[in-house]
C-alpha cells in the first residue's frame, strides 16, 4: 500500500525555473524514503507542494489518497512537516510552542497535555520545556521543531534537510529519533544533501539532479550497481617532475589490466576503481612492481552514494551556487 | 464545529501567541502607554490657544483634541504591525502555521489581535488623560468605551496599509517607509483642524476621508451625545474601509504560497 504518490510533477516557477520536472515516485506506508541531491535540484520544492505549501504546474500528487492541490485541508489534518529553517518561536517557550501546534490540530485538555509532555520527554526536552524557545542551542531548537510538527501524530511526516547546520553528535542523536519516530509506524520523507545520512536512515533512496530523479534503490542496490571499490595508493616520488612521471609509468603498467574501471591522478599517488577489489590487488602490485614505482601505501573503499552519484550525474554532490532568494523590498 | 467556530477557535491562539510575542519584549509595552501620554501632553500644550479661533467656537480643547490624538496614535501602531508577520515569514514560523489545518485568513486575525489591544490601550489612555484634565465625556462610560472601540476597530481595518507593503515586498525596511506613505491621510484630516478653516479642496478630500468620519464620531460622542447619523458614517467608513484593504491583504498573503 503507498501513501504517497506522485506522477509526473511539474513545478516552473515565474521567471522561467523549471525547480521540478517530470517527477514520478511511490512511497509506501511506513516506509523511510530520501530525496539524495545537491542544492538546487529540486527536492525542497518538491517536499513543498507534497506540504501543501506549493502548487505544483502540472502533475499530481496525492497523500494518503488524497489530492494535495484539491484538498489541501485534508493532507494538512495527515502531514507534519520539519523545514530546512528551524521554525520556532524565539518568545514562546518549548511547552506553548507545541501546545498552540496541538491547539491548531483543535486537541484540548488531557489529549493535548499528555501528548506535549510525551514529546518533550522524546526530543530530551522536559528540563527546558519551561523557557523560551530563543534560549535553546541548535540541535534543541530542531528537536523543538520535530516534535511540533509531529504533536498530531501526523501519517507522514516531510523532513527537509532535517540535520542542516548541527554538530556531529547532534546530528546522530536526532538520527535516533528519527527512527524512533519510524518505529512508531510513520511514513517517513526525508530530502538531504549528506550521503551518510541517507545511508544511515533511508530504506529506499531517489537520486535528484536538475529537476529530475536520476536513479533510485536501496542504498545497498545502488551502491553495488557502481560495481567498483577504490583504491587509493601512494606512491613515492623523487623531484618536483616525478610525480607526473609516476603518474604515466603507473598508467602504462596498467593498461589493458581488467579489473581496472577508473583511473584517477592524485597529489600523492593515484585512485582506482577496482571491481572486486580484494581479488584484484595481488594481481595489481604484481604489475606495478619494478624499478621507477614504489606502493608506500594501499587503502580500499567499498563504494559510497558519493559515488553513486558521481556516476549518475557526472558531477560531485557538492558543488556549491549562490542562488538563495534574498527579498529587497520590490515586487516580486 | 462550523467554520465559524474553527475560525473564532484558531484566531483566539494564535492571538494569545502573538501578544505574548508583543508584550514579552518590554518596549512594547512601555511604549504604548508612554507614547500617548507625551503625545497627549506635547499637544494640548501646542494647540492650546487654536480654539480662540472662530472655526472652533471656544469648547473644551482636550475634547477637541483627543479623538484626533486617538487617531494618530492608531496611525503609528498600524505602522508597525505588519513587519511582526514578516518575522514570522523569515525564520519559517508562517510556513509552520500555513501546513496546520486552519484558514488562511485565521492567521491574519491572530495578527490583528495584538494591533487592536495596542490601540483599544493608547486611545483608553488618551481618553482617561484628557478626562482627568477635564475634558467632558457627554455620553458617560458607554460612550467612553465607543470611542475607544472606534479607535480598535479603525486600527484593525487600517492595518492594511502596513500588512500589503509587508506582503508585497517582504521587507521590514520597505514596509515601514511604504506605510509612512498613509500619514498624510491622518495630518490632512480633521485631527488637528475643523473643516471650517481649510480650504475648500481640503474640505471636499475630508468628506471622503474615512479618519475625519472617525475623528467626528469620537468627537460628537465627547461633546453631544449619541448621534446616530455620525456614528453610522463612521461605522460605515471602517466597514468599507476593511473590507478593501483585507481584501487586499488577503490577496497580497495568498501571493505568498506560489
Amino acid at each position: 500500500m503507498t501513501t504517497i504518490d506522485v506522477d509526473e510533477l511539474v513545478k516552473v516557477y515565474p521567471g522561467g525555473t523549471r525547480a521540478v520536472d517530470g517527477i514520478s515516485f511511490h512511497i509506501g506506508q511506513g516506509e523511510f524514503f530520501g530525496f539524495l541531491g545537491p542544492n538546487g535540484a529540486g527536492k525542497t520544492t518538491t517536499i513543498r507542494i507534497l506540504a501543501t505549501l506549493l502548487r505544483a504546474t502540472s502533475g499530481h500528487a496525492r497523500v494518503s489518497a488524497i489530492d494535495v492541490a484539491a484538498e489541501p485541508g485534508r493532507v494538512r489534518e495527515r502531514v507534519g512537516f520539519a523545514m530546512q529553517s528551524v521554525a520556532v518561536d524565539p518568545l514562546a517557550t518549548g511547552r506553548e510552542s507545541l501546545e498552540l501546534m496541538g491547539r491548531l490540530h483543535r486537541m484540548s485538555g488531557i489529549e493535548l497535555r499528555d501528548r506535549v509532555d510525551e514529546l518533550l520527554e522524546l526530543m530530551g526536552l522536559t528540563t527546558v520545556a519551561g523557557k523560551y524557545a530563543g534560549t535553546y542551542s541548535g540541535g534543541m531548537r530542531r528537536r523543538l521543531d520535530l516534535a511540533a510538527a509531529l504533536v498530531h501524530r501526523p501519517e507522514v511526516l516531510f523532513l527537509d534537510e532535517p540535520t542542516e547546520g548541527l554538530d556531529p553528535q547532534s546530528r546522530t542523536a536526532l538520527w535516533d529519533e528519527l527512527r524512533r519516530v519510524r518505529d512508531r509506524g510513520t511514513t517517513m520523507f526525508l530530502t538531504t544533501h549528506y550521503m551518510e545520512e541517507a545511508d544511515e536512515l533511508c530504506d529506499r533512496i531517489a537520486i535528484i539532479d536538475r529537476g529530475t530523479i536520476v536513479v533510485s534503490g536501496t542504498p545497498a542496490e545502488l551502491k553495488r550497481a557502481v560495481g567498483a571499490d577504490t583504491v587509493e595508493l601512494r606512491l613515492a616520488t623523487d623531484g618536483s617532475d616525478g610525480l607526473a612521471h609516476v603518474h604515466d609509468e603507473v598508467a602504462r603498467r596498467l593498461e589493458g589490466f581488467e579489473p581496472l574501471v577508473s583511473f584517477e591522478r592524485a597529489a600523492t599517488g593515484v585512485r582506482l576503481g577496482l571491481v572486486e577489489a580484494g581479488n584484484a590487488i595481488p594481481g595489481l602490485l604484481r604489475l606495478l612492481d619494478g624499478d621507477g614505482v614504489t606502493v608506500r601505501a594501499l587503502t580500499m573503499s567499498g563504494p559510497t552514494l558519493a559515488d553513486v552519484f558521481l556516476r549518475h550525474t557526472g558531477r560531485e554532490i557538492r558543488a556549491e551556487e549562490a542562488d538563495q532568494a534574498i527579498e529587497l523590498g520590490w515586487w516580486g | 464545529m462550523t467554520a465559524l467556530a474553527t475560525f473564532g477557535h484558531d484566531t483566539v491562539f494564535l492571538g494569545r501567541r502573538t501578544l505574548r510575542r508583543f508584550y514579552r519584549v518590554p518596549a512594547n509595552p512601555i511604549s504604548i502607554v508612554l507614547y500617548p501620554l507625551i503625545q497627549l501632553v506635547v499637544f494640548s500644550q501646542l494647540f492650546k490657544e487654536i480654539v480662540q479661533l472662530p472655526g472652533f467656537g471656544g469648547g473644551s480643547y482636550l475634547a477637541y483634541l483627543a479623538p484626533g490624538q486617538i487617531a494618530f496614535t492608531v496611525f503609528f501602531a498600524v505602522a508597525w504591525s505588519g513587519s511582526s508577520l514578516l518575522y514570522d515569514y523569515r525564520n519559517g514560523y508562517l510556513d509552520r502555521l500555513r501546513v496546520a489545518p486552519i484558514s488562511r485568513y485565521a492567521i491574519l486575525a491572530g495578527e490583528f489581535v495584538p494591533l487592536f489591544v495596542e490601540c483599544v490601550v493608547m486611545a483608553g489612555i488618551i481618553l482617561v488623560l484628557s478626562v482627568l484634565l477635564g475634558a467632558p465625556i457627554a455620553t458617560g462610560l458607554p460612550g467612553a468605551i465607543g470611542v475607544v472601540l472606534l479607535g480598535g476597530a479603525f486600527g484593525v481595518a487600517w492595518s492594511g496599509t502596513s500588512f500589503v507593503p509587508a506582503l508585497l515586498t517582504k521587507n521590514e525596511q520597505a514596509t515601514s517607509t511604504l506605510s509612512i506613505l498613509f500619514f498624510p491621510v491622518a495630518f490632512m484630516s480633521t485631527a488637528f483642524v475643523p473643516p471650517t478653516l481649510m480650504p475648500d479642496w481640503l474640505r471636499i478630500v475630508n468628506d471622503w476621508n474615512p479618519i475625519s468620519h472617525v475623528i467626528e464620531a469620537m468627537r460628537s460622542l465627547m461633546t453631544v451625545g449619541f448621534e446616530p447619523d455620525i456614528l453610522g458614517r463612521a461605522l460605515v467608513s471602517i466597514v468599507v474601509v476593511g473590507l478593501v484593504l483585507h481584501t487586499i491583504t488577503l490577496w497580497s498573503f495568498r501571493r505568498l504560497t506560489n
